[in-house]
């Protein structure tokens, strides 16, 4: 029989693995967004906006379109070796995929609210571009970020449709604890099911505790 | 002898009906010029320009004798290598600061933690010492730009600039700020912009003032003929 503690350690590590991906990218995505007018604004926070909206089995399915097999990147990565469907890789890019704009949408308003005066105040003491964005812009806007990226990680780790898609229902390979609770409860197994409900409903209840806390509010500084 | 600021450009902002423009002309030998005129003249746009906030759109300006900016012959020295001090009007101060983590805010790493003697000076000079864990947020107007003032002169920097410093402090404690200002950059020696649409101000503070009217620089004179103005 399969170690119980196995979907959650899986969801964990791939929760976690789409992160390393997800706070850089979508960080630097929030700050493009926020900082410039540029010319394709509109059409990136469409793009960004596009799997909040989207059913997940849609999301799945462009998934399994653009790196499948037979994909438009995943036949030549199948040529170069490397295989994503069906790996815990997958349930990786498909937790990311849903997980970026959420820290997306978190960020980018923290990061508008940080008053432009102060970008020009730090670039005239000296401070090269990046030293501008991470000692004014991350820390004035530290609060929305950090509640974007405990909110990514929620929604990362609570992904099941496009995961199920894209990198299938595998015992002891791709069965995250969202994919096992479907999982259990098909077979009839519903003590099974809800401890991986538990589990996930503590870590939801967790969060909005988290993020009650270090959400911005008009009552504590940024 | 090398005037302190050459400025001799266009700057823009904003696109189709809401674009604005300003035509910049102004040398500063030495002390304080003003830019003076009423909103929407063009004064704090020529300061953004100045800042590196704006990209001029043709023209130059030289700080010192070193070429900032000159469009035509591509050169553009990017803002945090100008050494440009600037206080703003609003958002001055970094909210998540102390008063001493802001004034040592763009000085080096090692040099933030311990009180060198210049910035201890400093901020005696500013009679800002009793204040140095205070947060921002509980400031009066007065003393957060005393503190700015400080930080901006904290780096050394070869110009000032100053936007409206002073326009949201009362008056007594403008009368203060314009006293002391003008004192620390006399005795620095420091050359000096600012923005300002109040005559008293630019009478406390300047030795020269440049008009600014519907986007043009006019003329430059000398304080005490705005002085005479009625």
């Amino acid at each position: 029989m399969e170690d119980p503690f196995f979907p959650v350690f899986l969801s964990l590590r791939v929760a976690l693995t789409a992160m390393v991906f997800v706070v850089p990218a979508g960080i630097a995505l929030a700050w493009l967004q926020a900082s410039r007018a540029h010319r394709f604004r509109g059409f990136v926070d469409g793009l960004v906006l596009l799997p909040m909206v989207l059913p997940p089995s849609v999301i799945g399915f462009f998934l399994v379109w653009l790196f499948g097999r037979r994909g438009l990147f995943g036949h030549a990565l199948n040529g170069l070796g490397v295989r994503l469907i069906f790996t815990p890789w997958a349930a990786v890019l498909a937790s990311a995929t849903v997980a970026l704009p959420v820290l997306v949408k978190a960020a980018q308003p923290a990061m508008e609210t940080v008053p432009r005066e102060l970008l020009v105040v730090g670039r005239s003491l000296g401070l090269a571009p990046v030293e501008v964005f991470f000692r004014v812009v991350l820390r004035g806007a530290w609060r929305g970020v950090a509640t974007g990226i405990v909110l990514a990680f929620v929604r990362a780790i609570g992904e099941f449709g496009a995961t199920l898609m894209f990198a299938g229902n595998i015992p002891g390979r791709t069965n995250t604890m969202t994919i096992e609770i479907w999982s259990a409860y098909q077979g009839g197994d519903e003590s099974r099911a809800l401890s991986y409900v538990v589990v996930l409903t503590a870590l939801g209840l967790a969060t909005v505790f988290l993020s009650a806390r270090i959400a911005p509010s008009p009552s504590r500084p940024r | 002898m090398t005037a302190a600021v050459d400025a001799r450009f266009r700057a823009s902002v904003g696109e189709g009906e809401g674009a604005f423009s300003v035509e910049v002309e102004f040398t500063l030998e030495r002390g304080v010029l003003v830019l003076f005129g009423p909103s929407g003249s063009g004064k704090s746009l020529s300061l953004q320009a100045i800042v590196g906030a704006v990209r001029a759109d043709r023209g130059s300006l030289a700080v010192l004798g070193e070429t900032v900016f000159d469009v035509e012959r591509a050169i553009d020295v990017p803002s945090h290598r100008r050494r440009i001090g600037y206080v703003p009007q609003h958002h001055s101060l970094f909210p998540f600061c102390s008063v001493f983590e802001n004034v040592v805010f763009g000085l080096p790493r090692t040099h933030r933690r311990t009180v060198s003697r210049e910035t201890h000076d400093l901020i005696e000079e500013l009679g800002i010492g009793h204040l140095r864990s205070a947060m921002p947020g509980t400031l009066s107007g007065g003393e957060r730009q005393r503190v700015a003032l400080a930080r901006a002169l904290a780096v050394g920097p070869r110009l000032l600039v100053l936007d409206e410093p002073f326009a949201s402090i009362d008056r007594q404690g403008k009368t203060e700020l314009l006293g002391m200002l003008k004192a620390l950059l006399t005795r620095r020696n420091l050359p000096a912009l600012l923005v300002t649409h109040d005559p008293s101000e630019a009478r406390a503070v300047g030795d020269t003032v440049v008009t600014f009217e519907r986007g043009r620089s006019l003329r430059q004179t000398s304080v005490d003929a705005l002085a005479d103005a009625p």
